[in-house]
């Protein structure tokens, strides 16, 4: 094979990984560069935008992204954990969840509540549970199993106050019309990730 | 990029002495502009897609104003793994990307991930950091690693960065400005890299 002098992508192939069964909304935005992959289901609900390089992975279990979410680019959804325990559900993303560049989410019953906010390259542990509204600040940390309650922000490797702004309904407005920029911009082909 | 008959190697070397790694990630590479003497190491990202969409301020007199979201100046350094992307806010009713403008000299280590609005000339940003969203980063400045730089803060010349979130922790030691300088680096990446002849310091 000439194959050898052949310069060889790093792009993620669609022949390379197995493709995921997916669910998704007609009105989603994926990137092409992204990888959905595995055998359980990827459901991605209406209005969700995915960045390139991002990899979802169901091999370890269901996946399943709410309503105008934003990923951002390299994140990891439904990463294999350090024990990984193959289950029924592996992610589970609410509604407004925005995850910023390169975070991880392990997969296992994990779940991310309405409107939380990951922030870049931050880790969230198999089986953790994060209330509504939550932030994570750059490159925290969530243990596995780690349950946080609504509205809690987590910053400085693992201080943790509560967010009182009461700014939930703007938020959510906000990104909505970063939503709408983003369809713009990003091209998408759902036909890729289908069948 | 250049459009001449190109010598298989690892980096694509433009005219303007720019060295863009084949495996390097650029979206949007109409949007991106590259001062020259630039290298871009596999696996960096860089988001020239996400461009302005709001028409500037009224001043501007409906002149077509470029698209461009990146600016890199000369003598850039972007390490493997590291991610450039415009910031974006809500601006007059609606969301919009603004375009990333980096000065002269600068390294971004490994890992890192920059959103700032605005990183001046001379200015080091090791490995694994954030640069948080509308930061401005002025002139010399050092961002240590792991340093988490929350969005808008404003950063003055001859900083050193550290901690998360990122505060001023020191100052860059007079004549301690040498160590930003880029060219030898540059010297150290391409197609055909003659063996080293004299053990040069690299300021990493």
């Amino acid at each position: 094979m000439s194959s050898s002098t052949k310069r060889h992508s790093m792009m993620p192939r669609a022949g390379t990984l197995p493709k995921a069964p997916v669910n998704l909304s007609s009105s989603v935005v994926i990137h092409d560069n992204a990888v959905l992959t595995g055998n359980h289901t990827i459901n991605i609900s209406s209005e969700t935008v995915i960045h390139p390089r991002n990899k979802l992975d169901s091999s370890n279990g269901r996946v399943t992204i709410g309503r105008r979410c934003i990923i951002h680019e390299r994140v990891q959804i439904g990463a294999p954990s350090a024990d990984p325990t193959k289950g029924e559900f592996g992610v589970t993303l609410e509604d407004y969840v925005t995850v910023e560049v390169a975070a991880i989410i392990e997969s296992g019953c994990t779940t991310i509540g309405e409107g939380c906010l990951i922030g870049v390259g931050a880790r969230i542990g198999r089986g953790a549970k994060l209330g509504k509204h939550c932030t994570i600040t750059a490159r925290s940390v969530i243990q596995p199993g780690e349950q946080l309650p609504d509205f809690t922000v987590l910053y400085s490797n693992g201080t943790r106050r509560i967010d009182r702004r009461g700014v939930t309904e703007l938020k959510n407005k906000a990104q909505a019309r970063q939503i709408d920029i983003m369809r713009k911009l990003i091209p998408t082909n759902l036909a890729r990730f289908k069948d | 990029m250049s459009s001449r008959k190109q010598v298989k190697g690892e980096y694509i070397e433009t005219d303007t002495g720019n060295k863009v790694s084949r495996k390097a990630n650029l979206i949007g590479t109409q949007h991106i502009m590259l001062g020259g003497k630039t290298v871009i190491m596999a696996d960096a990202m860089v988001r020239g897609d996400l461009t302005r969409t709001a028409s500037a301020a009224g001043s501007s007199g409906g002149a077509p104003q470029s698209n461009t979201s990146i600016f890199i100046g000369r003598y850039c350094f972007l390490s493997r793994g590291c991610c450039l992307r415009p910031p974006g806010r809500i601006y007059k009713g609606a969301f919009t990307y603004m375009p990333l403008r980096i000065g002269d000299h600068v390294f971004v280590g490994e890992n890192s991930v920059v959103q700032a609005a605005t990183i001046g000339s001379h200015v080091h940003i090791a490995a694994n950091a954030v640069v948080g969203e509308f930061a401005i980063v002025k002139d010399y400045v050092r961002i240590l690693e792991g340093t988490v730089i929350p969005a808008n803060m404003v950063i003055p010349s001859f900083s050193v960065v550290g901690g998360q979130p990122g505060r001023v922790i020191g100052e860059v030691p007079e004549g301690g400005h040498d160590q930003f300088e880029m060219r030898d680096m540059y010297k150290t990446v391409g197609n055909n890299i003659p063996p080293p002849a004299s053990p040069g310091h690299l300021a990493v």
